[in-house]
């Protein structure tokens, strides 16, 4: 790495279920301004601008990048678009770090959205292209069988999903931004809410949502001057397989074990539950927590259920996950994957209000998308690695 | 959904892809598309001074996000920049007869936009041409609000 990469300025809007006092460019633009604001710069400040959107048939607008790029002040500079499934919006932010870790740009806007209420994503994802093999489920009935696999294979309480359901939306209430705010939400109301794909009911699984996340990234000298510390990017990294091949172990993707060695590999961690003071992953399904925990080496392989149960992902555990509500309490596909990488630097930034871990100093963002297949992760610091 | 095809060396299979989308305008495009309605043309005005037309809810030089303050009535009359003939309609077309896709400049306003215009025959289009609206019987709020131009009379 040529330069170290700083998160200067976060933004984000308030998430929906539709915005339809925005179009899609005021839409991305109120996250950018945001970040702009927080990071004290103007459009002028900018050098390139990255874009993360999940794929062009949600919304049906092709290179969404040149219809923004007005909006975000993208003329006469780089602009580029990356797309990785749902694990868009951390994938953008590593592409956005890259450029400045490379010493290409001294300051990089990147910027992650979705309008789902105009958008199709229940079958965006799902082409069903002759002889090829057709899915047909959307992604709770792609996922459901890998919960179900998931249960079997650890042994795993029948409620474990249903206590991460609550706990997410009880972190949910302390955050403004977030879609799903339901004060009254409890044990029971989750385990009585409908069965949708067995064995995830309707409260165990994410809402749709309208929104977008930006983040403003800077080289060293520019960022020790920000006008609130920045947050420093210690290691990035991202892997992908197939949705389908044999002897894929897709509740507990090859990928997703690769990245997280090769992601503490480079931050030089060698116990992540205690090198780690909090984590924000993408469980848009509630047994993605236990789940994740064991591919991401939080865990070992079949007890990762247990943090849940013990209280060790909680606010007040020794692991906390989800501080921010988490994809269960919120979802514009494109942004939920920047929305966790940013709730990771807003931890270490200390900007995280009534969500905010106490002396946060180091702290994982994660995403994943398409079929449990596309892995994005990163682990930033309130100190320079 | 396929089905397959036989008759050829290789299998094919027809394949037709649709969704439903939806669009919120914001609070600038919706003032040019309810002003159509009203036949009435809204601009707004860039920071450069320049009128455009649609207005343009982020200004494309300074990137300044530009508010209901910039907008501004322009037209209903302009004048053609550039014309191309249309001398064999297809179906969808927004004339069944000859007509010109043309750039009009409408009156205040600093960079034209394309629409149809309808005269007689092509010896009767020419660059400079002023014309007027002819608005349509029931207006939606769509582009399509505008029927086609005409020649000032």
């Amino acid at each position: 790495m040529a330069e170290l990469c700083g998160i200067v300025g976060i933004g984000q809007t308030k998430l929906a279920a539709k915005r339809v006092d925005v179009s899609m460019p005021g839409l991305v633009r109120e996250a950018a301004d945001r970040a702009l604001t927080d990071a004290g710069l103007d459009w002028r400040d900018i050098d390139a601008v990255v874009v993360g959107k999940a794929p062009d048939t949600f919304e049906g607008c092709m290179l969404p990048e040149l219809y923004l790029a007005d909006a975000l002040g993208a003329p006469g500079k780089p602009l580029l678009r990356v797309h990785t499934a749902g694990s868009v919006g951390g994938s953008t932010a590593i592409v956005a770090a890259s450029l400045i870790q490379a010493g290409i740009h001294d300051r990089v806007l990147t910027v992650a959205y979705e309008k789902q209420s105009e958008s199709n994503a229940m079958w965006g994802l799902s082409i069903s292209a002759p002889f090829g093999v057709a899915v047909v489920a959307g992604a709770g009935g792609f996922f459901a069988p890998l919960v179900r696999g998931y249960m079997r294979r650890s042994g795993a309480p029948d409620d474990v999903g249903i206590r991460v359901a609550v706990k997410d939306r009880l972190n949910a209430l302390r955050n403004p931004y977030a879609h799903l705010h339901l004060a009254d939400i409890n044990y029971q109301m989750v385990e009585q809410s409908p069965m949708l794909w067995d064995p995830i009911r309707l409260l165990e699984a994410c809402p749709s949502s309208d929104g977008a996340c930006a983040m403003v990234l800077a080289r060293e000298k520019l960022a020790k001057d920000a006008p609130t510390r920045p947050a420093w990017v210690h290691a990035t990294a991202m892997r992908s397989e197939p949705t389908m091949f044999a002897g894929r172990d897709a509740i507990n993707p090859e990928a997703g074990k690769q990245a997280a060695r090769d992601l503490y590999a480079k931050a030089g961690i060698t116990d992540p539950r205690r090198e780690i003071d909090c984590a924000e992953i993408y469980v848009p399904f509630s047994w993605f927590e236990p789940m994740w925990m064991e591919n991401l080496g939080f865990a070992p392989e079949g007890s990762g259920w247990r943090m849940t149960v013990e209280g060790a992902t909680a606010l007040d555990g020794d692991l906390p996950v989800n501080m921010s509500g988490g994809v269960l309490s919120s979802n514009p596909i494109g942004a939920s994957g920047m929305l966790r990488f940013a709730e990771a630097a807003m931890q270490v930034r200390g900007q995280a209000g009534e969500h905010q871990i106490a002396g946060a100093r180091r702290a994982l963002g994660h995403a994943y998308g398409g079929g449990s297949q596309y892995f994005s992760m990163w682990i930033v610091g309130s100190e320079k690695p | 959904m396929g089905e397959t095809e036989t008759g050829g060396e290789t299998l094919r299979a027809r394949h037709v892809l649709e969704y439903p989308f939806r669009r919120s305008l914001g609070p600038i495009l919706e003032r040019f598309f309810t002003g159509l309605t009203e036949q009435r043309f809204v601009g707004s005005r860039l920071d450069d001074g320049r009128v455009v037309v649609p207005p343009a809810e982020f200004d494309p030089v300074t990137a300044a996000a530009l508010g209901a303050d910039r907008l501004t009535e322009v037209g209903p009359g302009g004048v053609v920049t550039t014309w191309t003939w249309v001398g064999a309609p297809g179906p969808k077309h927004p004339l069944d007869r000859p007509f010109a896709w043309a750039l009009i400049r409408l009156d205040g306003a600093d960079a034209p936009f394309l629409h149809a215009v309808d005269v007689a025959q092509e010896s009767a289009m020419r660059t400079g041409l002023r014309v007027k609206p002819r608005w349509a019987a029931a207006p939606v709020g769509s582009i399509r609000d505008v029927a086609c131009f005409e020649a000032e009379a």
